[in-house]
């Protein structure tokens, strides 16, 4: 049986081949193929049937069976935890290959590899298979390295390798420990399908002893770690997003990320429970790390991409604290919240990117008063800051609360109100650094290159303004559309969040072990 | 499917080759032939051997007073060196530059080395063993300094004939005292008794087995044998790098196989080389993989990465080991997985290096010299042949969806099944950093800026070859499955493997 998410998979694997074969307009094909990802994805999310919770639109075919091998299957389906993230996958898919500028030097190999790092995210959120969940995240590396180090701004050489080599030490060690969690069982019961290796762990919670899982966990924990900015394994990202170009930051910052909390959940915690049980201190100590050492590193920051990712690091915290309570609430907040952040990270480093772009500075020291050359511009990026620090109406601010809700009533060790009341101060800071970013950028004394020129100087040397000197706007509807899109879909999550709880939590409660 | 009655009939594609390659030897002193018209006749020839390898079962037979033996892994070993030395052969032919003297040895040689390699996948016996293997070191040596007016083709020659001829001392000293102590240099014999001889002999032996190791140790480039790696992949020309690299190390692998897995593959046995090998493996991992970082010449950065990739494909080796039925993790799995994770590393290994040795056998004319930064803005003047370069490094690095990833899983998985926990971690480390190294040309041929922007055009037979190897360096990866085709019946056969967790002598 052919599943729908095959065509999701399919889309950008068909535009990359009529892109290096027929050679049509790159921009055009790709953002075909991501608006029809999206508008699947919209036909999925509204067709999956929401109330029972279990996997849909499943597709299972056999793929390998070596000696000695446990079965491989390219077993494809979602459920209300996945599906919420696909469609983020499709969205800023669609809004990072829209907003890459127009004159991107070797157009066609810039969009394929962007629809390579969409595909690899893509595959990884629909996969039900260990193999398959585990390669189609590994698809993206090159693709991301080559967009750092062809596209990126300064500091791209060292920036593309660092990231580049960090990412592999984590998925090895992730490969080493997702095998050491399928060898760990007995040779029966040995496989890479999701579904099989969590059914069979249900119905024996004791297959792997606690001393094991006290081994393996950690090493799941440090490569799903290193993959999404744990506190002391997220040096890679913040220059890594700084040099980055703006759609492979969105693509990276926005839904890659999100592959290593996704895992978190899918295969992580509920396959390694005990292990998780004993290590929870651990990781509640590092996600404060996260909160507040990642925070207040942000408040020092003097460029704006550099903030980002640092600010993107940060919120990381959030998330794992929502997957740490392990309740109902703060697991479906936190899956909330990587929607909503990956939507807001996503505008954030588009937006950043056109200020650079448009006015060739991205240092806060040298920039300010942009918001009367650049009224749109301004409109959206506060936006967008709103959105990432938590302001009602947005969704990230849905995200947030339930996530604080649920650690609020968490009794697992070191959680509860006392450490609730602590973590919600990581909102201050956030509130801090984006506020100032809007100050610094928009508002304020403008420096005197982004006034407009005299047109008659113009006339009478006739020498064209070089870009850098005339700061523009995203005037023209093209310009600006994909930014309004995310923030609508920020907007309608924030304002109606139930539309995705009541897909979202059904699924959740299928989790084992949540309370 | 031929299941010769008369097992001797198994040796018949190493006849056939033997009596092809000395008919063109003569045939080429008396008739005026070009070197592109024997090359051909060497690839037919090559072509015939591989079908009629194809054409025989894989059962497990020995024959020639069992001096030779027939099985899985002899067979995929047969096909893995016809395959090797096809491709050899029409590097040298299509893409070198043409020798001014004498092309035609430089196509009979390889012959030659594949006789060997292929009676050295077959030997089970000490002294077939021996004669193969100067067979294909011997012919090595002549090949290797074949530009013998390049100083550094000297250079290459003389290290490794001195090193070559060291090695091959050690190893005759170590068959003489295994056989001295045994009496006999039959594997199959020794395999049986090995473990009696143990308990009476064990120090002489162990000493034997040791100086056995050091001769196969040269031929796969581990540390620290390894030393002449660098030097002679960089003078030896592009082909017969290549061939070096992949035919010479997976003849030192079957080798070490049937000797380690084999002979000595009891757990008395396995207790003497496992630490050695295990020690061995580390060191190649680390040693390789960092000493190549510093490289600039592409040359010699493949030669010190395939001294890491002997470390990957020793963990494997080790992997198929088995040990006491005490031990506190049982082994599994099938003990046979460790043997095709080696083939399939095999596998692997080949298609990635010979699409990189062909793309620098392509870039020696045309480019000033083979460091890393003349690649600077390939992907400008031949997206072609930079992809096939960058997938090529890619798949040696282990990046999904490529060839070389399925070849490093296998290596964890076996590392994991048998607990082999400290050289699981070398391996990752030694993986992480080889990424490093591996990148850096990427970078050069993609975003580096061109010293000249010039298209390098390449010919027809180039192009399809290499496309060719691009979709099997995707599509093996992705599809592994396909992999279960040729490898699943590689295995040695042997007494030890199949009685798992015994060493009692079968009779």
């Amino acid at each position: 049986m052919i599943s729908p998410l095959l065509f999701l998979l399919l889309a950008p694997f068909v535009a990359i081949l009529v892109i290096i074969i027929f050679r049509t307009p790159p921009q055009f094909t790709a953002g075909v193929a991501a608006g029809f990802n999206l508008m699947l994805s919209l036909l999925l999310l509204y067709e999956y049937p929401a109330a029972q919770g279990g996997y849909a639109y499943v597709m299972d075919w056999p793929w390998m069976a070596l000696s000695g091998v446990p079965p491989i299957h390219f077993h494809l389906g979602v459920d209300g935890i996945s599906l919420p993230l696909v469609f983020l996958t499709a969205i800023v898919t669609f809004a990072a290959i829209a907003v890459s500028p127009n004159n991107v030097r070797r157009a066609s190999e810039y969009y394929c590899y962007l629809l390579l790092v969409s595909l690899g995210a893509m595959g990884a959120f629909v996969s039900l298979d260990i193999f398959f969940f585990y390669i189609f995240h590994e698809f993206a590396l090159i693709p991301t390295f080559l967009l750092i180090g062809i596209w990126g701004g300064q500091n791209r050489q060292f920036a593309s390798f660092q990231v580049t080599l960090y990412l592999m030490a984590g998925s090895l060690i992730l490969l080493a420990g997702l095998l050491a969690l399928i060898m760990a069982l007995p040779p029966s019961a040995r496989t890479f399908d999701i579904v099989a290796l969590q059914s069979f762990i249900d119905r024996h919670p004791h297959a792997i002893a606690t001393s094991v899982q006290d081994a393996i966990f950690p090493i799941v924990l440090v490569g799903f770690g290193i993959l999404v900015g744990l506190f002391p394994f997220h040096s890679w990202a913040p220059p890594g997003y700084a040099a980055a170009p703006p759609a492979a930051a969105m693509m990276h910052a926005g839904v890659l990320k999100k592959f290593a909390l996704y895992g978190l959940i899918r295969v992580g915690i509920p396959m390694l429970h005990d292990g998780f049980t004993d290590w929870l201190p651990v990781m509640v100590t590092l996600l404060v790390g996260n909160f507040l050492y990642a925070g207040f590193v942000t408040i020092a920051q003097r460029e704006l991409p550099a903030m980002l990712g640092f600010s993107s690091i940060m919120h990381m915290g959030y998330l794992f604290l929502g997957i740490a309570c392990w309740n109902m609430i703060g697991v479906s907040g936190a899956v909330v919240l990587m929607v909503g952040h990956g939507l807001s990270v996503a505008l954030l480093f588009g937006l950043s990117g056109e200020i650079t772009h448009r006015s060739g500075e991205n240092r806060f020291s040298e920039l300010g008063g942009l918001a009367q050359r650049a009224p749109m511009l301004a409109v959206l990026f506060s936006f967008a800051s709103m959105a990432s620090m938590g302001v009602p109406g947005l969704a990230n601010f849905a995200g947030e609360l339930m996530v604080f809700f649920g650690s609020f009533v968490s009794n697992l060790p070191l959680l509860g109100p006392t450490f609730t009341v602590f973590a919600v101060y990581g909102t201050v800071i956030t509130a801090i650094y984006q506020l100032r970013a809007i100050k610094n950028v928009f508002y304020g004394p403008m420096p005197v290159r982004y006034e407009p020129r005299p047109a008659a100087v113009e006339a009478t040397t006739g020498e064209t303004v070089p870009a850098s000197l005339g700061m523009t706007d995203t005037a023209t509807l093209p310009e600006y559309t994909p930014y309004v899109l995310l923030i609508g879909a920020s907007l309608i999550i924030g304002f109606m969040p139930f539309l995705l709880f009541h897909i979202v939590q059904p699924s959740v409660s299928l989790l084992p072990h949540v309370r | 499917m031929i299941n010769a009655s008369i097992h001797i009939a198994y040796f018949a594609p190493v006849l056939l080759l033997t009596v092809w390659a000395l008919g063109l030897l003569l045939a080429e002193a008396l008739i005026p032939l070009t070197a592109r018209h024997t090359a051909w006749i060497a690839l037919i020839g090559l072509g015939l051997t591989g079908l009629f390898t194809l054409a025989f079962d894989a059962s497990s037979v020995s024959f020639w007073g069992d001096l030779c033996k027939w099985d899985g892994a002899a067979k995929f070993f047969n096909l893995f060196f016809v395959a090797t030395a096809i491709l050899v052969i029409w590097m040298g032919d299509e893409i070198q530059e043409p020798f001014s003297h004498g092309g035609g040895e430089f196509v009979v040689l390889p012959l030659f080395t594949t006789i060997g390699l292929m009676l050295l996948a077959m030997a089970n016996d000490f002294t077939l063993f021996f004669v193969s293997l100067e067979l294909v070191t011997i012919s090595f040596y002549i090949l290797v300094a074949y530009q013998r007016r390049s100083p550094v083709a000297i250079e290459a020659g003389i290290k490794y004939l001195i090193l070559g001829g060291l090695s091959s001392a050690f190893l005759v000293m170590g068959i003489a005292y295994i056989y001295g102590l045994t009496g006999t240099t039959r594997f199959d014999l020794m395999e049986q008794f090995m473990p009696a001889y143990l308990q009476v002999y064990r120090t002489g032996i162990a000493f034997g087995l040791l100086l056995v190791l050091v001769g196969i140790g040269f031929k796969i480039a581990m540390v620290p044998f390894h030393i002449w790696a660098p030097d002679v992949y960089e003078g030896a020309p592009n082909s017969i790098t290549a061939f070096l690299s992949v035919g010479s190390k997976a003849g030192g692998f079957i080798i070490l196989m049937r000797v380690v897995l084999g002979i000595f593959g009891g757990v008395a046995g396995s207790h003497i080389w496992l630490p050695v090998l295990s020690v061995a493996a580390m060191l190649s991992l680390v040693l390789g993989n960092l000493a190549a970082i510093p490289q600039r010449n592409l040359k010699r950065l493949l030669g010190y990465s395939s001294i890491g990739h002997t470390g990957f494909i020793l963990v494997a080796v080790i992997g198929a080991v088995q040990l006491a039925p005490s031990e506190a993790r049982p082994p599994i799995m099938d003990l046979k997985t460790g043997q095709v994770a080696v083939s399939i590393y095999l596998v692997t290994y080949l298609l990635a290096t010979f699409t990189a040795f062909i793309v620098l056998a392509v870039l020696n004319r045309r480019l000033p010299g083979l460091e890393i930064h003349h690649l600077a803005g390939l992907s400008q003047r031949s997206p072609l042949l930079a992809a096939a370069f960058a997938l090529s490094f890619i798949s040696l690095a282990g990046i999904p969806p490529l060839s070389g990833f399925i070849a490093k899983f296998m290596v964890i998985l076996v590392a994991w099944n048998r607990g082999f926990y400290t050289l699981l971690g070398f391996a990752i480390f030694a993986a992480v950093a080889a990424l490093y190294y591996y990148l850096g040309p990427v970078k050069a041929m993609y975003w580096s800026e061109p010293l000249d922007e010039t298209p390098i055009r390449i010919n027809l037979p180039t192009t399809i070859v290499l496309s060719i190897l691009i979709v099997l360096l995707i599509g093996t990866g992705f599809w592994a499955q396909s992999y279960s085709i040729f490898v699943n019946d590689s295995n040695l056969a042997q007494a030890s493997l199949h009685a798992a967790g015994s060493f009692v002598c079968k009779q």
